[in-house]
């Protein structure tokens, strides 16, 4: 599976959101279903997906699809979303 | 008067200063907030003067600027509910909570002075409870109390304003995950 795939699914699986709303643009808390306890199970779903450990202030900084996008990229430089 | 400083998940909560009345009426001022708040009128320079020279030695209420990373990013408070007790001897604490910073505003960070104060509360305080009251019409502040463990126990004025109450267990229940992932200090890399 390719890794924009790989990403879709973690956030449609954690979020309970169908995969057209996975866009950059989606941000935490600006649909009733990313809420705090979603951005939880979703880190701990990259974290597993991409096999990586993010540290609390990526955790943070996680507040989008393109936020996720490129805190994946900094942990392992092979991850590409094209 | 509060001198405490508190630091826990990556911020730091100051004792809020007369330098910092500028940047907290400006936050207080702005619509999002203001529209939030019981009292929502625009505050004047002379008003939260006179405010903080009311508060800056009370022992019934605490008030703190939150800081992360050397910025400031919000403020927080606690009420002594009970009358004539100290935040310290009170059972019962109100607490508040706004972010100014827009960045944080919709951030999971936005939970971590609360976690700091309220471990720091039912850890050194005589703290039980605390108590919420929150405009029927602020469901983000709704939801972000039931994520801590508010639970509401009762509704006032024609339903308008919701009254929250959390507990201590509660509390350590529903705040179990958050504290870890606000807790990780140390950058990992595996595989």
């Amino acid at each position: 599976m390719e890794n924009k795939e790989k990403l879709i699914k973690a956030f449609t699986e954690s979020l309970g959101i169908e995969p057209q709303l996975v866009t950059d643009e989606l941000t935490y808390n600006t649909i009733p279903q990313w809420d705090s306890t979603a951005h939880m199970v979703l880190i701990a779903e990259l974290e597993n997906v991409f096999d990586v450990m993010l540290d609390t202030d990526d955790i943070i900084d996680l507040s989008s699809v393109a936020q996720a996008k490129i805190i994946l990229q900094k942990y392992d430089d092979s991850i590409e979303f094209a | 008067m509060n001198t405490t400083t508190v630091t826990g998940y990556q911020v730091t909560l100051v004792p809020i200063t007369l330098e910092h009345q500028a940047l907290l009426r400006q936050w207080r001022n702005s619509p999002d907030i203001k529209q939030c708040m019981f009292s929502n009128g625009t505050i004047s320079e002379a008003q939260q003067l006179t405010w903080f020279n009311r508060i800056k030695g009370c022992e019934n209420e605490w008030h703190w600027i939150v800081s992360y990373k050397g910025a400031f990013i919000g403020s927080t408070n606690i009420k002594a509910t009970a009358e004539g007790a100290s935040v310290s001897e009170s059972p019962e604490l109100e607490a508040g909570l706004y972010i100014g910073e827009g960045r944080y505003k919709n951030n999971i960070l936005a939970f971590a002075p609360t976690l700091a104060m309220y471990d720091y509360c039912f850890e050194q305080f005589q703290t039980q409870n605390f108590k919420a009251r929150v405009k029927a019409t602020n469901s983000a502040a709704i939801h972000y109390n039931q994520k801590l463990g508010y639970k509401t126990i009762r509704t006032e004025e024609q339903g308008s304003v919701l009254e929250m109450l959390l507990t201590f267990n509660d509390y350590q229940n529903s705040t179990k995950m958050l504290k870890q992932f606000l807790s990780r200090s140390v950058k990992n890399k595996r595989g």
